[in-house]
């Protein structure tokens, strides 16, 4: 164990000077594209948030902060974000143990599930639960149990059902690969399994469950679709920046809101090093993959497990399917396509556009993410910590401040970026920076489990490190890279805070649709188009899947 | 490896295609008889108002976005340095009024404006309203019979104890309806009673929800006995077959206008104005008649589904006459103490 804990340092001692300065290359390769597309943006935010008709200054930051009502949703959105976040950690941990480290059946079937609500647009969940749970829900009809949703509970069930998967996707990354060595080492010395799972499986997945932490709390906490929907009166931060921005116009209030919203983020940055100091590597040349193996008992719990989490998963969206298949829930039970008559503006071109939008997504998403935790881990430099802070940051904000950001900082045509200004492109960058703390996070807990020896190892056979990326550690991260590229995929499909401000008459992206048809009253049709985009993307995925078998890569699973 | 430079080239290839392509999209809305135009008329609306629009003008492209007041409020005050549309076009008057709003729009008079009344459009000339929608309450009537309540007729009504826990209406600070609502409110019963008013009103509130419609279709679902939301909502819905009723308030229904403006930063300023005109020639008034419930100019005649969801023939009768001016001056001060009273 000491000895694999060495393995990270080792590189990084006795480096010349002109390593030092070949190895701020590849920071400041990763970097300018992290400031270009994070920290510019957030700048022109941040300097909102200290306009004020006085001139610039901290009046807003007193006028909101000192304000007992902030401090009352603060306490509500802590409420709601530590609580959700825990549940959803703890079902992400178990799901994820169940499709990586047991032998029970139908495991790819499961992974699919767990992520079906990134690709499910909004509406779908908060229709799903009003429909299943609402005072006129499906439950209360059916069992008179006069059930009220709306509030601090339904919040909370909405933002486990919401944060889950990206959850599961960070642990089972984490889970996904396993030195048996060790597990054979823990069993000889008679260690038994629930010690084995404390002291091996655990540590060895302290970087995905702080990243998973981290990623949940700050999903929820800048999340206002839920409150708004489910959330009845019940009054959060996020709730308020939407307030704020589109109710009021006030930017300045708004923004600093959403300044205060990045502390968690900072925090993050701060306790980072102290966890992934603590990680160590997990496969290193000497070690055998772990192959989990029968345990019944184990696997039985796990399959409830899996089963229970599957069903609540699926009924949100079952239901939604369902009354998009009838003629009028709840009133008029009877089979009907009329909701799939679809009059919305530009028929089916949305789609089209949404999937350009998110192939690039996936495409620019792998390649950036994938750099940038890369050089993070194997390239130590001072600039290390700063790129970690800007990798994640973007969890911490808001899509609709982000959304603002943009525009404050791209439109005008002295930026180079206005070149892209009004495209699909800057839609898809947008996704990509939007999601680029969870693809990186992904990214960085399998990278962390690869050792560094093997560039040692490939440095003394004379193999550059480029030999050792392309030949070792690549084709190691594939298929997390493959999940990545999903990840990206399919929330560039759906996704619509920071998209309603960069879209225009020619780029109208299929989750815009959905929003069209929802505000102009066609709640069904609505949801018809939703269940459309679900379609195309699991048509997508096959295709994809066939692909990668064509290729060869059978084993490679699309979600990780 | 070859495979593999192969590939990559191709990637080369199919991202500089996708550069192309995109750029080709965003060159194409600046050719010349092109218009873009920011609105918060609804998806359908916009459907039906570009085909007369088309028809009427064949070599206009009219480039439509449409996002919802609040949202194209945000993105038209992010935009000011380097606005990107040439007319505003059905959206909101309390937001026009908005003086940041004021500096970017430019003062035009279309022809014809004398067929739009004088408080509908601004004195200064910089934005002129043809059509608008009004408060109007959706009653589930499934709701009322199972839980063996009357229908409501007015705001008064709503005071009512057994109504308690079943009305939902917009909350003000998130929503122009929600705000419009408490604004006619204020403005018909006077500063202290309007106030007590919305006091008491609390009592019997389940949620402000934070939307302007959905409490309309929160009352169609069965969700809500009574969700207080506008009339256009209500008249879908019913059309769309749910049990509810429309009730408009007896007090008068608040009210917001829906208004057009000329961009100052219009690079083509002929074919904006040319748009604008259209706005209020015979043809888009008409087409109008056919979608709101409210439109300043007379013409045309209401649809057959406005009057079965109990529109009356004659509009102006169940209109509170709204002062604007008084909405958009103490919007930020009624709101500051509304969340600081009301809000839960």
């Amino acid at each position: 164990m000491t000895a694999l804990t060495a393995d990270r340092a080792a590189p990084a001692v006795r480096r010349s000077r002109r390593n030092r300065l070949a190895a701020m290359l590849p920071a400041v390769v990763v970097g300018l594209p992290l400031i270009l597309f994070v920290l510019f943006p957030l700048a022109h935010i941040l300097g909102r948030s200290f306009s004020t008709p006085d001139g610039f200054g901290l009046a807003n930051y007193a006028a909101m902060l000192g304000n007992e009502r902030f401090l009352r949703i603060t306490w509500n959105s802590f409420a709601v974000t530590l609580v959700s976040a825990a549940v959803a950690i703890v079902m992400a941990y178990a799901f994820a143990y169940a499709v990586q480290r047991s032998t029970m059946p139908l495991r790819n079937l499961f992974r699919m599930i767990a992520v079906l609500p990134l690709f499910a647009p909004s509406l779908v969940q908060a229709q799903g639960l009003v429909l299943l749970f609402g005072r006129n829900g499906l439950i209360n009809r059916s069992f008179g149990l006069g059930i009220d949703l709306y509030g601090y509970w339904g919040i909370v069930i909405a933002s486990v059902l919401y944060v889950f998967p990206y959850a599961f996707l960070i642990l089972s990354a984490a889970l996904a690969v396993a030195d048996a060595r060790i597990y054979e080492s823990a069993e000889m010395l008679g260690a038994s399994k629930w010690r084995a799972f404390r002291t091996v499986t655990l540590p060895a997945t302290r970087y995905g469950l702080a990243a998973a932490i981290f990623v949940c709390f700050t999903l929820v906490i800048t999340d206002f679709g839920n409150p708004m929907v489910i959330g009845g009166d019940y009054t959060v931060l996020a709730s308020e920046v939407y307030n704020q921005v589109i109710g009021q116009a006030n930017f300045e209030m708004g923004t600093v809101i959403g300044m205060v919203l990045l502390i968690p983020a900072a925090i993050a940055a701060m306790v980072e090093k102290r966890v992934s100091a603590k990680q160590y590597a997990l496969i290193s040349e000497h070690s055998r993959p772990l192959v989990p193996q029968k345990d019944r008992l184990r696997d039985l719990a796990l399959l409830a497990v899996a089963v229970l989490i599957s069903a609540a998963i699926l009924s949100i969206v079952l239901v939604v399917v369902f009354a998009s298949f009838v003629h009028l829930w709840p009133y008029r039970m009877t089979f009907s396509l009329r909701h799939y008559a679809f009059d919305v503006q530009n028929g089916i071109q949305p789609l089209w556009n949404s999937i350009y939008v998110s192939v690039m997504a996936a495409g620019i998403g792998v390649v950036a993410v994938t750099a940038a935790a890369y050089v993070i881990e194997k390239f130590p430099s001072p600039a290390a910590r700063g790129l970690y802070f800007l990798s994640i940051l973007p969890a911490a904000v808001p899509g609709m401040v982000l959304g603002l950001g943009y525009i404050l900082a791209f439109n005008s045509p002295s930026n180079p970026v206005y070149a892209i200004y009004g495209t699909l492109v800057i839609i898809a960058i947008a996704n990509v920076y939007y999601y680029h703390a969870h693809g990186f996070l992904i990214s960085g807990t399998s990278i962390k489990q690869i050792s560094g020896r093997f560039d040692e190892a490939s440095a003394t056979l004379g193999g550059s490190r480029r030999q050792t990326f392309a030949k070792v550690t690549l084709p190691l991260l594939f298929p997390t890279l493959v999940g990545i590229a999903v990840f990206f995929f399919m929330r560039s499909m759906v996704t619509l805070s920071a998209v309603i401000f960069l879209i225009t008459p020619n780029t109208q992206v299929a989750a815009v649709s959905v929003l069209y048809l929802q505000d102009r009253g066609a709640t069904n049709q609505a949801a018809a188009f939703s269940v459309c985009i679900i379609a195309t993307i699991m048509a997508v995925l096959l295709a994809v899947r066939l692909l990668l078998n064509a290729m060869g890569h059978r084993n490679v699973s699309l979600i990780r | 490896m070859t495979d593999n430079t192969r590939s990559h080239r191709s990637l080369y290839r199919s991202l500089l295609t996708g550069l192309a392509f995109s750029t080709a999209i965003g060159l194409s809305a600046a050719h010349a008889d092109a218009i873009t135009v920011y609105t918060s008329y609804e998806e359908d609306e916009i459907a039906a108002f570009l085909a007369r629009a088309k028809q009427d003008m064949p070599d206009l492209d009219v480039n439509v976005l449409r996002l919802s007041t609040g949202d194209l409020h945000a993105r038209i005050l992010a935009e000011a340095s380097n606005p990107q549309h040439d007319v505003i076009w059905g959206w909101a008057v309390t937001s026009l009024i908005d003086p940041r709003i004021g500096e970017l729009v430019e003062a035009y008079t279309p022809a014809g404006i004398d067929r739009v009344a004088e408080q509908f459009r601004d004195k200064d000339g910089k934005w002129f309203a043809t059509t608008g929608y009004m408060a109007a309450f959706c009653v589930n009537n499934e709701v009322l019979a199972a839980k063996n309540l009357p229908m409501p007729t007015s705001w008064a009504d709503l005071l009512k104890p057994e109504y308690k826990g079943e009305v939902v209406m917009p909350n003000p600070a998130s929503s122009g309806t929600g705000y419009l609502m408490i604004a006619s409110i204020i403005q018909m019963m006077g500063e202290e009673k309007g106030w007590q008013y919305l006091k008491d009103l609390d009592a019997n509130i389940a949620q402000y929800i934070k939307s302007g419609s959905r409490p309309c279709n929160a009352a169609s679902e069965g969700e809500f006995a009574i969700g207080a939301s506008f009339a256009l909502r209500a008249i879908k819905n019913v059309d769309e077959g749910y049990p509810i009723t429309m009730v408009i308030p007896a007090e008068g229904a608040g009210n917001e206008l829906e208004a057009n403006a000329l961009m100052a930063s219009s690079r083509n300023k002929d074919a904006a104005k040319r748009f604008l005109d259209w706005t209020i020639s015979d043809s888009a008034v008409n087409e109008y008649y056919n979608w709101k419930e409210i439109v300043t100019v007379k013409g045309g005649t209401m649809p057959e589904k406005f009057r079965k969801a109990g529109l009356p023939e004659d509009i102006a009768s169940v209109m509170w006459n709204m002062d604007f001016a008084w909405s958009a001056e103490n919007r930020g001060p009624v709101l500051e103490r509304w969340q600081r009273e009301l809000e839960r």
